[in-house]
């Protein structure tokens, strides 16, 4: 069986190591390399070509948005997973709109890290749970002090499942084959799912499955 | 927002360097009130000395004038009637040898009594001489009053032949010698004429030194007080310049000082941050995954251990929240890792969450490589206005706008709370926020009133003047 190749990449030596232990527990993953910086991380994805980089968010040099945004777009086949303290939706938009696949806060990332990896080396996306959470919240919260109704309600039981499979990673094309539908017409869904609920692109329409709990 | 202390504090009443000086102040002034009353003082006696003493001495020149005319005026009345009674006289004593009438008795006598009523016409206010020789005049007028009543009484025989004798030893001498006394008091009058014309030339001439000492004497006081008053204004124009001087320098101090504390809270922020971030955040961190392995190598039935372990990693996590808070708080990492308006909106999340407040972020051009301290100071700012806001005023919603154009940066917080008087109320927070901004060369200002919310506002040039930046 084909071992999952990792790229780990942190300033801090401690959680390199912590991740690499858990790593190695798991017979179908494998460590290729570890990256101490930005710089050394993008260096390092295009020499090693690994399946998935784990990657913090902040690190010297060249943090870890802009360095996944040069290895996703010199390397498109590389999944990244970022590493975050944060549970903010400014991060998991920018990590999104940098190529990242999975969003992993360092708090669950002993229980989460093997299950991101294998999610985002199977092409899904994977975020904690936690994040989530507190996407919601800052969700509900708004609604509830402006009044405004929740956009999701507005969406037909069709383009629910068109925003899901979107949100999962799949082409408009994937898509028109699950549902049996043209690919016409599930464009046309998608642009009124966007108009709806007031979003500008892919990433933002992730964050808005992350956050009504569609996707994990 | 933090309030300073009142400002209508009654100062308290102990003797200030201040109120010694303008005690001293308050002295001078006086001293120098006297003595501009004594110069004018002095300069109106003079003036007013000089005109009574020329006024007196008009008078008195007058007076003198008077009795010596009214004198010369009665002694020639004297001598034109004693030569008129000399002549008529004479007339009548050679009456027959002359071809014209000869004048009657009654008409010498009339002569001799218009002498006498000359001489009696003589000022009354005599000195001894003229009192003597008048007196002469008399005994003379009265022999002669007695040698013409006989003369007049002699008969035509008697007069042809004693006339001639009796106007050569009797009339002739009697005449020149009463034109001679005359001659003598005119002169004796003439004297004293010349004496008081003196006695007035004199006391115009010691009225005149007078004058020229009292006006030498103003003039001197006069010269006197204008050094004084000059050296005084130009001590209070140097003491003037130097407290000006002071002031620009104390306050360029404290504007220095202020800036300096900024930077120097911020870096101080900044490395505290870090150091919990990387150091003991991360360690902790590191410690969890440990624990994590630690509690997979432990055996299932081992739940004692095991629920030790989970109490380890419990308490480590609650540490590891509480120190990225705090990290957070002193120096948000998404300055560093997202750029400005990502961390001016996760700000705006974060104090939702935590207050009844919903903050709205909007940004128009902003770039994502502004300078750190552009970042800072846009970043403080809007956390400052924000807290304010959300804690002292109550508010329900808030607007933050950042605006980048070509050479500067706009920044907006507008809050519905309850407002306040900007004028009277400036916290520390306020504070802080102008000094940030300044320091940048950049304008704040701060809309506010009682009950109709607030506005802060700023505009930070892109590319600040020099010369409005001060020297780190």
């Amino acid at each position: 069986m084909r071992k999952i190749r990792i790229l780990l990449a942190d300033d801090h030596k401690l959680i390199r190591s912590g991740l690499r232990l858990l790593v190695e527990q798991q017979p179908d993953l494998a460590v290729v390399g570890e990256a101490n910086d930005g710089r050394e991380a993008v260096a390092l994805a295009k020499s090693l070509k690994p399946d998935v980089a784990v990657m913090d968010i902040g690190m010297p040099n060249l943090n870890g948005i802009e360095a996944a945004l040069q290895i996703t777009q010199s390397n498109p086949e590389i999944s990244v997973v970022m590493l975050s303290m944060h549970s903010d939706e400014s991060y998991i938009l920018r990590a999104l709109k940098s190529g990242a696949k999975g969003y992993l806060l360092k708090d669950s990332a002993e229980s989460d890290l093997i299950k991101a990896v294998r999610a985002v080396a199977d092409g899904k996306s994977f975020f904690s749970p936690a994040v989530s959470k507190v996407l919601l919240d800052d969700y509900v919260r708004k609604l509830k002090r402006s009044g405004a109704e929740d956009a999701y309600d507005l969406l037909t039981p069709r383009e629910r499942e068109i925003l899901q499979l979107v949100a999962e990673g799949n082409s408009n094309k994937d898509v028109a084959n699950l549902l049996n539908l043209s690919v016409y017409t599930v464009e046309t869904h998608r642009s009124n799912i966007m108009e709806k609920l007031n979003l500008r692109g892919i990433p933002e329409l992730i964050l808005f499955a992350v956050r009504k709990g569609i996707i994990s | 927002m933090d309030t300073l202390p009142k400002e209508n504090v009654p100062a308290p009443s102990t003797v200030t360097p201040d109120s010694r000086s303008s005690d001293y102040a308050r002295k001078v002034r006086t001293l120098l009130f006297i003595s501009f009353g004594w110069l004018l003082a002095l300069l109106i006696g003079a003036g007013v000395n000089a005109l009574l003493s020329l006024r007196q001495l008009d008078t008195q020149e007058r007076q003198v004038s008077t009795r010596f005319s009214a004198r010369s005026r009665a002694l020639s009345t004297i001598v034109v009637s004693v030569r008129g009674y000399d002549d008529q006289l004479e007339r009548y004593l050679l009456q027959s040898q002359l071809p014209t009438p000869s004048p009657t008795p009654d008409e010498i006598a009339s002569k001799l009594a218009e002498i006498r009523s000359a001489l009696l016409r003589f000022p009354p206010d005599q000195f001894p001489e003229e009192h003597f020789l008048l007196g002469e005049l008399q005994t003379l007028l009265l022999d002669q009053e007695n040698s013409a009543a006989t003369v007049l009484n002699w008969p035509a025989g008697d007069r042809q032949q004693r006339a001639r004798q009796f106007i050569g030893e009797d009339l002739l001498p009697w005449s020149t010698r009463i034109l001679a006394i005359s001659q003598e008091i005119s002169s004796v009058d003439g004297q004293r004429l010349a004496d008081e014309n003196l006695a007035l030339a004199l006391r115009f001439q010691s009225m005149e030194s007078r004058l020229v000492w009292l006006v030498g004497l103003a003039l001197v006081a006069g010269v006197l007080m204008s050094l004084v008053c000059g050296w005084y204004i130009l001590r209070l124009e140097r003491q003037g310049r130097d407290r000006y001087q002071a002031l620009a320098q104390s306050r360029l101090e404290l504007e220095t000082l202020s800036a300096r504390l900024v930077e120097a809270q911020e870096a101080e922020r900044r490395s505290i941050s870090r150091e919990l971030h990387d150091e003991v955040g991360q360690t902790l961190g590191a410690l969890l995954v440990e624990v994590g392995h630690l509690s997979k190598a432990v055996s299932p039935e081992d739940r004692v251990t095991l629920a030790q372990i989970a109490q380890i990693k419990s308490v480590a996590e609650n540490a590891v929240k509480s120190i990225r808070d705090m990290a957070l708080l002193l120096r948000p990492p998404m300055l560093d890792d997202l750029g400005l308006v990502a961390a001016l909106e996760w700000q705006a999340r974060e104090i939702s969450r935590r207050s009844d407040m919903e903050v709205e972020v909007t940004s128009q051009e902003v770039s994502e490589t502004l300078d750190d301290e552009m970042k800072v100071t846009v970043y403080r700012l809007v956390q400052e206005a924000l807290n304010n806001a959300a804690t002292h005023a109550s508010a329900k919603n808030a607007k933050v706008t950042v605006i980048q154009t070509r050479d500067k940066i706009t920044v907006q917080v507008i809050d519905d709370g309850v407002g306040f008087d900007p004028n009277r109320k400036r916290g520390m927070g306020i504070l802080g926020m102008e000094e940030r901004v300044r320091r940048l060369g950049g304008a704040f200002a701060i809309q506010s009133a009682p009950g109709k919310g607030s506005t802060v506002s700023a505009e930070i040039p892109l590319h600040p003047i020099p010369s409005l930046v001060h020297e780190p």
